[in-house]
């Protein structure tokens, strides 16, 4: 930012910019297995997500993560392709979460750039997306695998399973805090919000936690939330739920919280830039936030189960670069669906969509972020593209996110799948009722 | 109950005083200048940028942030008069177009200089009026109502108290005998521009440390500005102000009532109910219409 620029000094952050990403790579180098490869031998990966516009908090972080496992990776002799090494190139296209927009960037990126596989958020974008991947054959990977049907062969959802994982998070509230009873919600009303609506209400019916009323939908183009909190919090509940809202709601909805006075528990999917709202409110007020994105310095991130590449010198090199502040919940996601997508291209020698997916699923097992999961998804969306396993519980603590506990995804739906049925169903959310 | 309706009114004040001042300020324009300014959403943006960089970056008074917000969107704004609305004053579509195309440039401006991502600005005070224990008036919300009803105030007196104030609103009813009277269109509509884009980049300027500042964040407040003035009737001050006030308490309370979504289309609704019994707007007059 210019105003930055001139604050900090353009050479100040560059060079800290370029000392960081010099020992990470080092680090890199020194600790993941080398091999020499030859500089001509590349392979491309499309990045299709919206780095601009009011959804990029969950596109371009994750393209910064992106760099940086892509140097790490160069840096230690790239990805061992049917036993040649290539270096990794990531191509971005901007889809600023328009649907028309990710179809023509699909096209492009597949046409133009020869790319192998293409991340995506997914979401409203999905849709545009589609018919490309139907037509090529290209191997997708969305963040939301409430994308998923029948129909989507070629897209895959390895890393995010939201909104599914929010349900550890209100089952860890109620084991924990079994005094609180009742809740409000609040939403977005779009693609990204109506899943995870459902999902929060059939996770607070299974954890005996009461509804005080409907959740609370509001226009994404929202700005002022007030009316929005003091309705919600008119009751007095034990709970406020803010469901998958953006960064951009969470912050002004937090504040308006803090304002009008809520001293009650809060639990949201994210927390992005969290930071920011406890600057905005107090340490005392965002003190035990339940969310389910951790900061990668976590130490409980360093366990052997974890499927992640140094985790917390990863964090050290994006704060460095990007700002500790600027951390959000996809800054490390499409990096770790790099790894198994890495993983998936050097067991199957290729860098084909259709041989590396077979690679991925094969077994119908895989090692996800958070360690061992499963391919799920057929009784939810029609089919096993989705990797799932445990999610972890994050708290605030004393002003920083702090990992609680690990809970298995499919534990809970073992027991609680028909209640999740039952509201997906309510909202429309089932694959049969989206197609 | 009490407490509930209290404290959606006080959220309606609020509201209603930021979505004035956009909206007089679109008026202003279209009123002396004859052209939809589709940028207006992306000066308020301006205005709020305006003090992320001079309050949250370089820790200047959030006071002196304010008023740079509110000098530099009125420069903005003279520059769109002198580059786009001068040369195509006699083409109203074109101006609209040229407002449009403007409005992009801006958002990719500020997104190259600033980034895309949501800026944090702290809180000027977190102080709050605590009339009962669920109603609540945090401090810097009153500030904005406050500083809205001023400037309003400090409009209304120029407009009716000033020679140029009698001038802009010769214009704005009829250019071509004021200007036959010896008026300068060119000056009324310099004038007229730089209070617009002011009142837009002071209302993004007062509200960025409660909003979510972003590049796009213009989009929001355009779409309600455009509903308060075609409902007050294009050019007039007082439909704009009336109706801002009318819409935010309609707004407001359909939000906390029933919900968001719900709030959209009744005001939508509102809109469409005008424009077919009076589709001049509630104050407006035929000559602009």
């Amino acid at each position: 930012m210019f105003a930055k620029m001139f604050k900090d000094g353009l050479t100040r952050r560059r060079l800290l910019g370029s000392g960081a990403a010099i020992a990470g790579s080092a680090a890199a180098a020194a600790i993941l297995p080398r091999t020499a490869f030859a500089a001509d031998k590349v392979v491309k990966i499309g990045f299709l997500a919206p780095l601009t516009g009011p959804v990029a908090a969950w596109g371009k972080p994750g393209l910064d993560g992106c760099l940086i496992w892509g140097e790490w990776i160069n840096a230690a002799g790239g990805i061992n392709i049917g036993g040649e090494a290539h270096a990794v190139e990531f191509v971005a296209y901007d889809n600023e979460y328009d649907p028309s927009k990710a179809r023509t960037g699909a096209t492009k990126l597949i046409r133009e750039d020869e790319v192998k596989f293409i991340m995506m958020l997914g979401g409203d974008t999905w849709p545009g997306a589609q018919p490309v991947a139907d037509r090529t054959g290209m191997l997708f990977s969305t963040l939301l695998p409430s994308d998923l049907s029948p129909d989507t062969t070629t897209l895959i959802a390895p890393c995010e399973v939201h909104p599914i994982y929010n349900v550890t998070g209100v089952e860890w509230l109620a084991d924990n805090m079994p005094e609180l009873k009742t809740a409000v919600m609040c939403a977005q009303d779009d693609a990204l919000g109506l899943p995870s609506v459902a999902t929060y209400l059939a996770a607070f019916e299974a954890a005996g936690i009461e509804m005080q009323d409907d959740p609370l939908l509001f226009d994404p183009a929202t700005t002022d939330f007030a009316p929005v909190v003091t309705r919600l919090i008119s009751g007095n509940p034990d709970i406020v739920c803010l469901d998958t809202c953006y960064a951009d709601y969470v912050h002004p909805i937090c504040e308006q919280l803090f304002q009008q006075g809520y001293g009650g528990q809060i639990i949201s999917c994210t927390a992005d830039f969290y930071q920011q709202i406890v600057a905005k409110t107090s340490e005392e007020f965002m003190e035990g936030f339940i969310f389910q994105f951790p900061d990668f310095d976590d130490p409980a991130l360093n366990d052997e189960s974890i499927n992640f590449q140094m985790p917390n010198e990863f964090y050290a090199e994006y704060a460095s670069r990007y700002g500790a502040d600027q951390w959000g919940a996809v800054s490390w996601e499409y990096a770790s669906i790099m790894d198994l997508w890495k993983a998936g291209a050097e067991k199957a020698g290729s860098a084909e969509p259709d041989a590396v997916l077979a690679a991925m699923k094969e077994g119908g097992t895989g090692l996800h972020a958070f360690g061992e999961a499963d391919w799920w998804g057929e009784d939810l969306f029609g089919i096993d593209n989705a990797l799932v396993g445990n999610w972890p519980i994050v708290v605030i603590e004393g002003g920083k996110a702090t990992i609680k506990e690990f809970r298995s995804i499919p534990e809970w739906y073992a027991k609680h799948g028909e209640l999740l049925k039952k509201h997906m169903s309510a909202y429309g959310q089932m694959w049969d009722q989206r197609a | 109950m009490v407490e509930l309706l209290a404290q959606t009114g006080l959220n309606a004040l609020y509201a209603a005083s930021y979505t004035a001042l956009v909206a007089v300020g679109l008026v202003l324009i279209f009123g002396v200048m004859g052209v939809i300014n589709f940028a207006h959403g992306e000066l308020f943006m301006l205005g709020a940028y305006a003090i992320v960089a001079v309050y949250a970056d370089w820790n200047l008074p959030y006071l002196v942030a304010v008023a740079v917000g509110m000098i530099f969107v009125g420069i903005v704004g003279l520059g769109m008069e002198r580059a786009f609305f001068r040369p195509l004053r006699d083409n109203p579509l074109g101006g609209l177009v040229a407002s449009i195309g403007f409005l992009m440039i801006l958002q990719a401006l500020v997104s190259m200089g600033f980034g895309v991502r949501m800026e944090h600005v702290p809180p000027v005070t977190q102080d709050v009026i605590v009339i009962t224990e669920r109603v609540r008036l945090p401090v810097f919300r009153l500030a904005v109502i406050l500083a809205a009803v001023v400037l309003l105030a400090s409009l209304w007196a120029f407009l009716k108290k000033t020679r140029f104030g009698w001038a802009l609103r010769a214009s704005a009813q009829d250019p071509e005998a004021a200007a036959l009277q010896g008026i300068s269109i060119n000056q009324t509509a310099r004038i007229a521009m730089f209070i617009g884009a002011a009142l837009a980049g002071v209302a993004g300027a007062l509200t960025a440390p409660l909003i979510s500042v972003n590049p796009h964040m213009g989009h929001s407040v355009i779409v309600t500005a455009f509903i308060v003035i075609i409902v007050g009737g294009i050019g007039s001050l007082e439909g704009a102000v009336i109706v801002a006030v009318a819409y935010a308490f309609v707004h407001t309370f359909v939000t906390t009532f029933f919900d968001g979504v719900i709030a959209d289309i009744v005001g939508l609704l509102l809109l469409l109910i005008v424009l077919i019994a009076k589709p001049t707007g509630l104050f407006g007059s035929t000559d602009r219409a």
